[in-house]
């Protein structure tokens, strides 16, 4: 199969990260074949129609635009990296239609959040959010990628809570979320049976062994029947991870942190489902350390911006120019704090949302509708900063309109063209 | 010069004296020029003292560039007018008054002889050409182009290929020309200085000192005559004076804020305006603004104060420049899409104003 064109994906094959749905290999190659071209190259070419397309746009459906670019930048751009920009408009579609409701269970735009959530440190976090957003809550996929998620993190009891509110939400379609419900429950359980296979010393938690030849503690009054101590893996029925519908064994609650998930059982032990918690602000989505964008920092509209006429260059970098994310009811520090403040004060607890993040500026945004009423001094730019900064590039004002003329001529060309069609076929009719 | 008759320019003739009535179009009362373009004017330019006179060039979306005599009694006649086939972006003269040469969306840019009033091709880019300037060196001469293409390309305008071509790392937004100095300012913050001696070279890519997207730069010059920096405005009502080589970078630059709005009025949100165009008084070195707000503001960057503030037209202003001796300061009111298409009214008139700058521009403090 080495044909010439197949050797060269052979070549970059770690430069290629993979996608969920896989890659069409077509495109593919052209991608792989066009990366060294100059700045005229085809993809420079396709992606400025997207970016114009993005600002010119007038239709109902502005999400397919969007959905359509990511898209491509995703199969032209195999290796991911800085250029394909394809974090960048992922924060930015995920933050420009978070307020539309007809969006927040559109599959694609579920996805385009799921795609957002997995290139950020915390993608709990974003899930949820979403959830108490409303966003993907009638969508398998979303409910499936949380699940993922927290199974990645070793948290299989809240994976399958997770599931387990999919279905309650009646999540579609139904039939995969439960295909995928059992497929984590199978997993789950060989996990457990591998774990108890291996070296139970490994384990944080004792695993209660079953001592051999040992005096077992008849139980019983009139008749001493030996008393049955399953652990591990016996508890298990063995028949497709099924969880076993017996009344819990001795010990069984102790075990490793894998909990098996029993139907019957009363969910006293762990955390009940994911609290709906009123999110004030969403929590960060990523440490944007070294990428300074300006526009980012001037859309951080706070008090502590001088009011007064002074040149404020560039804020001080000690203190952190914007409001730091507090939710409600909870302490102001919410990263978890391994380290006792009051027994080492070298290291602080990390201050949440130190970067400019997307879901910070949704934060903003609903600060900001709070400030206005608060009455301090807000600043308010005049011109249409959404169209110009939308994309991955921005744009001037001179170049939004020459997109528009542009769109216009191409439009009265094709007008003409079929004007001429008509005039032609009216001729030939006569 | 004779007169061009050309189509389009309605009934020419007699300037306007001015409006009597205080309507917002023109509140400052200044003069305005008979036969403006029919769509938004994107750049002015005054012909240079090698010319008698005044005339003055201004290119518009409307895809035209036209040209007036501006006489000492104030009064404007349309002399001539050139089509693109895009919108004309900027336009600049050359050293000798006897040509214009125009830029436009169409990637082309144009040598129009007024003497003849034969335009031709001299230039072709990528993309569309946001800036034109002459270059009148001791050993060369040609035109510079700056396109979205992300090059900046040189023209003799006798050979249909550049002299030379620079790549720039984004797309050009706005540019500068005093000789030896070129400044060209890109998206996404880029700032470049080129040195024009011998052959244009880059010289030094600078940090920039604002935050937000450049629009316009302009250069000004030193008590030697000699360029020495630029002021550089941006989309978020605010202008950097930037010194190449200043003795103390960090008290010599600055920037302030302008085009704003309710300055003192804290209840209020502060409303933040384009900067559209910087022109230097080319006598008193004091500078010009213009912004989306629909005012012009003067300044004097060595004392760091404002001269003046215009009233508010009922438009943005896209334009401005001085004539060679400083005595005449243009302005254009027209829509600068800074709000995108939906406050776009084709139907709303496109002015320029004229408006004696022998006065209000004089520097505050001597030095």
């Amino acid at each position: 199969m080495a044909e010439g064109g197949d050797v060269e994906w052979e070549l970059s094959k770690e430069n290629i990260q993979p996608l969920r749905r896989g890659r069409a290999i077509s495109a593919l190659h052209q991608a792989l074949s066009q990366q060294q071209d100059g700045p005229n190259s085809v993809i420079n070419q396709q992606r400025q129609a997207f970016e114009s397309e993005l600002r010119i746009y007038d239709g109902d459906d502005p999400l397919d635009v969007w959905d359509r670019y990511i898209k491509w930048t995703e199969q032209t751009f195999p290796q991911g990296g800085k250029e394909s920009n394809l974090i960048t408009l992922l924060e930015q579609v995920v933050t420009r239609f978070t307020e539309e409701k007809k969006y927040h269970n559109d599959p694609r735009y579920v996805d385009l959040w799921i795609k957002f959530a997995e290139n950020c440190p915390e993608p709990l976090d974003i899930y949820r959010y979403m959830q108490t957003q409303g966003i993907g809550v009638t969508q398998a996929s979303f409910y499936i990628a949380w699940s993922d998620e927290y199974e990645n993190q070793g948290n299989c009891l809240k994976a399958d809570l997770v599931y387990q509110e999919g279905l309650k939400k009646c999540a579609e379609p139904c039939d995969k979320l439960l295909q995928f419900h059992k497929a984590l429950q199978a997993r789950v359980s060989r996990q457990v049976m591998m774990n108890v296979e291996e070296d139970d010393s490994d384990d944080e938690h004792k695993q209660p062994e079953r001592v051999s030849l040992a005096n077992l503690k008849h139980r019983g009054k009139k008749k001493a029947i030996v008393p049955v101590n399953r652990t591990g893996a016996a508890i298990k029925s063995v028949s497709g991870g099924l969880p076993s519908r017996g009344a819990p064994v001795h010990g069984s609650t102790s075990n490793s942190r894998l909990l098996i998930f029993d139907e019957n059982k009363t969910q006293s032990a762990g955390p009940s489902e994911p609290k709906l918690e009123v999110w004030m602000a969403p929590p960060t989505s990523r440490t944007k350390e070294n990428e300074q964008r300006s526009e980012k920092w001037c859309d951080v509209k706070v008090p502590l911006k001088s009011k007064f006429g002074h040149t404020v260059m560039a804020p001080p970098p000690v203190k952190p120019t914007f409001q730091p994310f507090v939710e409600s009811d909870q302490p102001p520090t919410m990263t978890p704090c391994k380290i006792n403040p009051t027994v080492n004060t070298v290291l602080t607890a990390r201050k949440p949302c130190r970067e400019e993040t997307p879901l910070k500026r949704l934060q903003e945004h609903h600060q900001q509708q709070k400030e206005t009423e608060s009455g301090k001094p807000q600043e308010q730019s005049m011109y249409c900063k959404e169209l110009l900064l939308s994309g991955a590039t921005e744009f001037c004002f001179e170049e939004l309109r020459a997109e528009r003329y542009f769109k216009k001529l191409v439009h009265e060309s094709q007008e003409e063209v079929k004007d001429q069609k008509d005039q032609a076929s009216a001729s030939v009719s006569n | 010069m004779s007169i061009f008759g050309s189509s389009g320019f309605g009934t020419g003739g007699t300037g306007v004296f001015g409006s009597t009535a205080a309507d917002s179009h023109n509140p400052m009362k200044d003069i305005e020029v008979t036969s403006p373009p029919d769509d938004s004017i994107s750049c002015l330019a005054f012909s240079p003292p090698s010319l008698p006179g005044n005339f003055l060039i201004g290119g518009s979306w409307a895809n035209d560039v036209r040209c007036w005599e501006v006489q000492d009694n104030g009064q404007t006649v349309p002399k001539a007018q050139q089509m693109h086939t895009g919108p004309v972006l900027d336009a600049c003269w050359s050293d000798d008054g006897s040509k214009v040469f125009t830029a436009s969306c169409d990637k082309t840019a144009k040598m129009w002889d007024l003497n003849s009033n034969q335009a031709m091709q001299i230039a072709q880019h990528d993309g569309p050409i946001k800036a034109i300037h002459w270059i009148k060196a001791p050993n060369y001469s040609c035109i510079m182009t700056g396109s979205w293409d992300k090059t900046l390309k040189f023209w003799d305008t006798r050979s249909p290929n550049p002299m030379m071509s620079l790549q720039m790392p984004e797309r050009c937004y706005c540019a500068d020309v005093v000789y030896p100095m070129a400044v060209v300012a890109t998206a996404e913050r880029g700032l470049i200085v080129y040195q024009l001696e011998n052959q244009p070279s880059e010289f030094r890519r600078i940090d920039s000192p604002l935050k937000h997207q450049h629009r316009c730069v302009a250069i000004f010059k030193d008590k030697q005559n000699k360029p020495t920096g630029f002021a550089l405005g941006s989309i978020e009502g605010r202008v950097a004076i930037h010194y190449i080589n200043p003795p103390n970078p960090a008290k010599d630059n600055f920037t302030f804020k302008c085009h704003r709005s309710n300055g003192t009025n804290t209840t209020t949100p502060q409303d933040i305006y384009a900067v559209n165009a910087i022109s230097f008084h080319p006598v008193h070195g004091t500078l010009a603004t213009v912004g989306s707000d629909g005012r012009f503001s003067f300044w004097d960057k060595d004392a760091r104060t404002k001269l003046k503030t215009s009233e508010q037209l009922d438009q943005p202003i896209t334009a401005c420049c001085f004539n060679h001796n400083g005595n005449i300061f243009a302005y254009a009111s027209s829509y600068d899409w800074s709000k995108g298409h939906e406050y776009y009214n084709p139907q709303k008139k496109n002015y320029i104003f004229l408006r004696n700058a022998a006065e209000e521009l004089k520097p505050r403090n001597k030095k």
